[in-house]
């Protein structure tokens, strides 16, 4: 799950990473009883929203004191591609002497943290990677020792100031106590009175989340999270073909098939393992209910999960949508007893389901 | 045969649970139809002294291999205890380690994996099936009636796609030699590039499968790493980027990881990519 700007912030603050002085408001009407009036007169104001390229899209506004409430006006009326803002981080304006790139993210190849390094902040890390390579440097952290080693800190911090040493230990506490997925400050930036977290950016992994205290994955949309009380894997897509399967590979490429044959899914539902009839139904029931969908294609391969419990999962459902059924393994010729009959399509191979749903959606 | 044979002893954690139990049934069952020995002992703490499928239960991977012999574990316990099982079994002199679980937290995963590797004890998956060598042995969840002994090896990051390919390639009189899934979380413990190097070391297997999908580049790096004649197919190329598309791992980051320009990199190290699933068998025979 993503963090907002501000929630980073708040966290890294509260490990010694020195931010700006802010404010969070969620009206211009909040700005009246002078909470702002403390952090100083040249003031950002951010929008708060989980969107790549904020700033560029119209997200963060220049402003000061006397200007302030327009500009809050201004942002809150404003969408940050598509996004409406409803809060705003007002934050003091530093005055930056250099900017500079730090993130820990998890690197799957080393299976090890990744500490990036970068003399050259601001802008987009893979643009440093490739225009000034020299600029960037990497550690991976053995995650068997407690701290990063002195001589990783010297070698990542290079010619920056020394106290980037703290706030890379700092932010390693970070990504290591709250199971992040990836910790990033982009700038961090050197002014006259220190260096400073410009910018934060937290992902928490999902598979954490309970015991981070979250209780709700805010990165879903209310259907995915609806799926998700069912135990589904679920993605909502933007085409007219909804699509079932079990095990995330095999929905995977039953999505792909689609495109293959020029077809467009709506969705990504993965049952997970060992669906039953209950289970099923509830799945169809939910891929139908989206508005887009014309036809339903269910894409089942029994092991633990019995074809006839999904057959009856499908009836149950009684939806409107005309649904092809690919169903094999465990009690295949009993689920396509149950479906027979009853006007829906049974198909015996994955492709042949695919192209039979992506004909109907047409 | 690569990790394990007929003769290696399994120990199951978590055996007592629903999951546990009934999968214990199905690898003895295989073990009975091979000639196996199956599952030996089963760990759930403070079950010592019941039986699962006639196997007895101890309460620690200790207690298990003082009374028998065994060398690999399948690990059925729930994710906030999972990464523990996998240390424990590496720390009582367990090899091989294959996590079935889910949803551990990847931090858990990362430490777990680094202690069982300086312990000798390589781990498979978590979040994964498993693997299968026909007619040999079965460990962890993958339907055995679907294979065939043969010479193609399968490593795949997936479940039931692993299946529906075996099932396509068996279909078409391509045996297996073994099938591994290897996971579908971000971090795992065998990677591509682990498993091609052991199939390197096995006379058995003249061609690998390998099953991808969206998300960071284990499939390109384990291309990159063999001599073996290889066939890629990678699940995802309609994946939208920042969506987790069911596994943990099947994430389009940063704009890295999908699967168009893995299918790129891995055709520019010369290796066929299928672009569905049923031409892989296809693709294995040019290769044979």
């Amino acid at each position: 799950m993503k963090f907002l700007e501000y929630e980073a912030k708040k966290i890294f603050g509260s490990y010694g990473i020195p931010v700006p002085r802010g404010v969070l408001i969620s009206s211009p009407e909040d700005l009246e009883s002078g909470v702002a009036q403390s952090i100083g007169d040249g003031v950002v104001l951010k929008a708060q929203v989980d969107v790549g390229g904020r700033g560029k899209a119209g997200g963060i506004l220049m402003s000061d004191q006397d200007t302030m409430a327009r500009t809050a006006r201004e942002l809150f009326g404003r969408d940050i591609k598509g996004v409406p803002v409803r809060e705003i981080l007002v934050e003091e304006r530093v005055s930056i002497d250099h900017e500079y790139y730090l993130s820990i993210a998890i690197d799957r190849s080393t299976k090890q943290a990744l500490i990036l390094f970068a003399d050259s902040g601001g802008v987009d890390i893979e643009t440093v990677a490739k225009e000034d390579p020299k600029a960037l440097r990497k550690a991976s952290v053995p995650v068997i020792l407690h701290d990063i080693p002195a001589f990783m800190l010297r070698e990542l911090r290079g010619d920056a100031p020394k106290e980037v040493e703290k706030i890379i230990n700092s932010l390693y506490r970070v990504f290591c106590e709250k199971d992040a997925l990836l910790a990033e400050i982009n700038p961090l930036v050197s002014t006259p009175s220190g260096i400073i977290a410009a910018d934060a950016k937290l992902i928490v992994d999902d598979n954490a989340l309970k015991r981070q205290g979250i209780t709700q994955n805010r990165d879903l949309t209310e259907r995915e999270r609806e799926a998700e009380r069912h135990g589904f894997s679920y993605v909502e897509l933007e085409g007219d073909i909804g699509v079932i399967g079990n095990g995330a590979g095999l929905t995977m490429a039953t999505l792909d098939l689609i495109e293959f044959y020029d077809g467009k899914a709506a969705n990504f539902l993965d049952v997970g393992g060992g669906a039953d009839q209950e289970r099923v139904r509830h799945a169809v029931n939910l891929v139908a209910g989206v508005s887009s969908v014309k036809v339903i294609i269910v894409n089942l391969l029994g092991g633990i999960t019995r074809c006839d419990d999904v057959a009856r999962g499908i009836v149950e459902a009684g939806v409107d949508q005309q649904i092809i059924v690919r169903l094999a393994g465990t009690n295949e010729e009993l689920g396509n007893e149950i479906l027979a009959g009853k006007g829906y399509r049974m198909m015996d191979s994955m492709e042949d389901a695919v192209q039979a749903a992506v004909e109907a959606s047409r | 045969m690569i990790y394990a044979d007929k003769n290696t002893g399994i120990v199951v954690t978590g055996a007592t649970g629903k999951q546990g139990a009934f999968h214990v049934a199905l690898m003895n069952e295989y073990a009975r139809q091979v000639g196996g020995r199956g599952v030996v002992a089963g760990v759930s703490p403070g079950k010592a002294g019941h039986d699962v499928d006639g196997v007895p239960v101890y309460n620690t991977v200790r207690d298990a291999l003082k009374e028998h012999d065994a060398s690999c574990s399948v690990i059925f316990v729930p994710a906030f205890a999972a990464a523990d099982s996998i240390m424990e079994s590496a720390n009582a002199g367990i090899s091989l380690a294959v996590a079935i679980t889910e949803h551990i937290p990847v931090h858990d995963t990362m430490k777990a994996i680094a202690y069982a590797e300086m312990n000798g004890c390589s781990v498979i998956g978590p979040n994964c099936p498993g693997l299968i060598s026909p007619g040999e042995i079965k460990l962890g969840i993958m339907p055995a009636h679907l294979s065939r002994r043969g010479n193609v090896g399968v490593i795949s990051r997936s479940g039931t796609l692993t299946y529906e390919i075996v099932d396509e390639l068996t279909k078409a009189g391509l045996g297996q030699s073994s099938v591994i899934g290897i996971g579908g979380d971000p971090v795992i413990g065998q990677t591509f590039a682990d498993v091609l190097a052991r199939f390197e070391d096995d006379p058995q297997t003249k061609a690998v499968a390998i099953i991808g999908e969206v998300g960071g580049s284990l499939e390109e790096e384990g291309a990159k790493s063999t001599d073996l004649p290889i066939v890629a197919y990678i699940a995802g190329v309609s994946a939208p980027p920042e969506k987790r598309m069911g596994h943990a791992g099947a994430i389009i980051e940063g704009g890295e990881g999908d699967a168009r320009s893995k299918i790129r990199r891995l055709k520019e190290n010369g290796v066929p990519v299928a672009s569905r699933p049923s031409e892989i068998p296809g693709l294995i025979r040019g290769l044979l």
